[in-house]
């Protein structure tokens, strides 16, 4: 099962999701991306349901693209988490709901605040100062309790998510290759290097 | 059915015209003028700006929109009508990507435009867009493109046109101008000169919007228009300096 | 916002041709994005129908369908473009229903897609798809690309999602971009990727093709690379047999490799010597 990590900082968010496409008990590919650029600053990772992913959150990268498109303005991190979360609670009512579980990691440019939001397949709505979904929440929630502050700075950031991913690659049973972490902040969103991979 | 004949406005005319698609040519007509020239690596859009009334927002009034990121249209005609069509064509960019992932190409979203136009003189309780669009834009071939959809809902493509007010005298004026592989200098001068033929204002009244192979759309600034308008005057003076002693010997 | 939500709301029932007499009705639902609508494809009527197949495909089942499911198939990138290779074996549970399968779809001269899961999925979900493409290629002047055919199969599916349809597929293809390969399947994964093997043989099939690949590998030599892993899993994999159909996809298209039947592959591998362990 996937895992996502989401981690705010002092002026940054940073996010990361391990590579791995699996079916069944076949790895059949590394490198698969688990996350979508919704506009310049908010970056939506996902998890779940084969598929429903990637549909739902193409889905929601497209309509806040015609939002920015129509109204020559970004819509808010707090405004994309709202526009999301309602969207899976009316799937959710559906004859076929999706099946995903979010973060959506931005950076408000207007309050000059990072957020971070939680949003789970029964579109439950929180907004959080760190955050993961997967197995690797059972191992990792209470490590990031223990050590994250609200100031973090970005190379603290880095490597309280080293630690995360380390604990992850010693205790889970799955093999964990490799994550892949981004950064969102006043500038935009950036791929980082992780220290352990 | 009982309302079978009136259900649409556009009927043919005995000799073969739809009346509601000519008279939405006409609304065109009256439209504030719009210029697209396409240079070797760059295209340009310029429009002529209706002057705002003094306690207006100038913001308000756009004729220049972006459909999608690489995307851009400048219409002549009634703008409620643009605004309907902007729409359309912007959420068809966005479901295209959804759909095939690509952008669409210049030449899918105006057939598309065309389309919505096309259909709206063929359906029953609508009227035809009162507008004429130009759209530019780049493709992945890098290759710069410049669209014009009508009323009728015909579509063409060219090297560099005029819709709206006058374009007639505009189209001539680029016609004897144009050269082929201008750069970005040269478009921008041969936009904002054609546009000089019918804005009598000046600078102040003309809007341009320039497209280059990174598909960035960047709008000049009044002081650069002017630039540009104060070269095309200079020159102008030249010409005619050259021209007075042959002609009064 | 909700027109872009209720244009897919309707995706399914919106592809209704228009005709003279209800243009004027159609018109506020009219889009030419129907370009891209699903065909108008009748569900059974029952409130569930995923209980409705499994009624008529389980082993307690009066009448039973059997779905053919075994299969190796495999693709994968080299420095030639992409070999796909894939056995030909149709098998209804215990029971082999065929050996001579074609489990390579010919979408077009330069379009690819395999088959495993439900043959007949595939095969009219293929078809279905040639039939875009030809349109995208006579509408747009240019080929579709992989990417964009790929995508538009995978939303074919999608939105039959949980209604029972059973596919693993990989579209390969040689566009403006150069070769591509992706796999997608009826849950609605689609994935692009360098090296993909679908069905229940795949895993022997990987064992052999991850073990000896390489990029640089020259066309015969992928070739055979193709044709081994597949002739190792048929070994393996009660449900893969028959024979093994190979193509190679090129810039000029793809190529017809052959046909080859396992049982004598088998005595030719035999034959050979295994060589030394590098």
């Amino acid at each position: 099962m996937d895992t996502l990590f989401g981690i705010t900082g002092k002026d940054f968010v940073i996010t990361a999701y391990d590579s791995k496409a699996v079916a069944s008990i076949t790895l059949m590919k590394i490198g698969e991306d688990k996350s979508r650029e919704l506009n310049s600053h908010a970056l939506m990772l996902f998890s779940g349901e084969p598929g429903d992913g990637v549909h739902f959150s193409e889905y929601v990268e497209r309509n806040i693209k015609l939002y920015g498109i129509r109204n020559g303005i970004e819509l808010s991190p707090r405004a994309v988490a709202s526009f999301a979360r309602r969207e899976l609670a009316d799937s959710l009512r559906s004859r076929k709901p999706y099946s995903v579980n979010l973060l959506i990691a931005g950076f408000d440019v207007k309050t000059n605040k990072p957020a971070l939001y939680w949003l789970d397949h029964l579109a439950s709505l929180a907004d959080v100062p760190f955050a993961a979904h997967g197995y690797g929440a059972y191992y990792c929630l209470s490590l990031l309790d223990r050590y994250h502050r609200e100031d973090i700075t970005e190379e603290e950031g880095i490597k309280l998510l080293d630690k995360c991913i380390k604990e992850l690659r010693s205790r889970m049973i799955l093999n964990m290759p490799d994550f892949v972490a981004k950064i969102v902040n006043k500038d935009g969103i950036r791929l980082v290097q992780l220290g352990g991979n | 059915m009982a309302g079978s004949y009136d259900r649409a406005l556009t009927v043919f005319s005995p000799d073969g015209h739809l009346f509601q698609v000519d008279y939405a040519v006409e609304a065109v007509r009256k439209g504030s003028c719009v210029v697209g020239v396409r240079g070797s690596d760059v295209v340009v859009l310029g429009v002529e700006k209706k002057s705002v009334m003094k306690l207006q927002d100038e913001r308000t009034v756009k004729k220049i929109c972006m459909l999608d990121d690489h995307v851009c249209l400048a219409f002549a005609g009634l703008s409620a009508d643009a605004r309907v069509l902007v729409n359309k064509a912007r959420i068809e960019c966005q479901s295209h990507r959804l759909t095939v992932e690509d952008a669409v190409s210049i030449e899918y979203i105006t057939r598309y435009i065309a389309g919505v136009q096309q259909k709206y003189t063929q359906s029953g309780g609508v009227r035809p867009f009162g507008i004429s669009t130009l759209i530019i834009g780049f493709d992945s071939d890098k290759v710069p493109k410049l669209y014009q959809t009508d009323p009728s809902g015909v579509y063409s493509a060219w090297k560099a046109n005029a819709i709206g007010r006058s374009s007639k005298t505009v189209r001539e004026f680029l016609e004897k101008n144009y050269k082929e592989e201008m750069d970005r200098a040269e478009s921008i001068k041969l936009a904002i000169r054609s546009l000089l033929e019918v804005v009598q204002t000046g600078a102040k009244n003309i809007e341009i919007a320039i497209m280059g192979t990174d598909s960035v759309i960047q709008r000049l600034e009044l002081a650069e228009i002017e630039k540009v308008v104060a070269e095309i005057e200079a020159e102008n003076e030249k010409e005619k300096e050259k021209s007075k002693p042959s002609t009064s010997q | 916002m909700d027109t872009l939500v209720s244009k897919y709301a309707n995706a399914a029932s919106a592809a209704s041709f228009d005709t003279a007499d209800n243009l004027g009705e159609n018109l506020a639902g009219w889009d030419a994005a129907n370009e891209f609508a699903l065909p108008a494809f009748d569900i059974p009527m029952v409130s569930n129908p995923v209980d409705f197949l499994r009624a008529h495909t389980d082993a307690s089942a009066e009448n039973r369908i059997r779905i053919q499911h075994g299969t190796t198939t495999l693709s994968f990138k080299f420095q030639g473009g992409i070999i796909v290779a894939v056995d030909s074996r149709a098998s209804g549970g215990s029971y082999i229903a065929s050996q001579t399968v074609k489990k390579v779809i010919e979408i077009n001269p330069y379009l690819l897609g395999t088959m495993a899961g439900g043959a007949a999925d595939c095969q009219y979900w293929e078809r279905e798809l040639g039939r875009r493409c030809r349109l995208y290629e006579l509408r747009n002047k240019e080929r579709i690309s992989v990417a964009a055919a790929s995508k538009i199969l995978s939303n074919m599916v999608y939105d039959y999602k949980g209604m029972g349809l059973s596919m693993g597929t990989m579209i390969t293809g040689w566009d403006k971009t150069g070769p591509q390969l992706f796999y997608v399947d009826s849950d609605g994964t689609r994935m692009r990727g360098e090296r993909f093997s679908v069905g229940s043989g795949s895993t022997f099939a990987y064992g052999v093709l991850d073990t000896g690949y390489d990029y640089n590998l020259s066309v015969p030599d992928a070739i055979e690379l193709g044709r081994r892993a597949i002739y190792h899993a048929t070994h393996r994999d009660a449900y893969s047999g028959g024979s093994i159909n190979v193509f190679h996809v090129k810039e000029s298209g793809w190529e017809f490799i052959g046909n080859y039947d396992v049982g004598q592959l088998h005595w030719d591998y035999q034959a050979q010597p295994k060589g030394p362990i590098s």
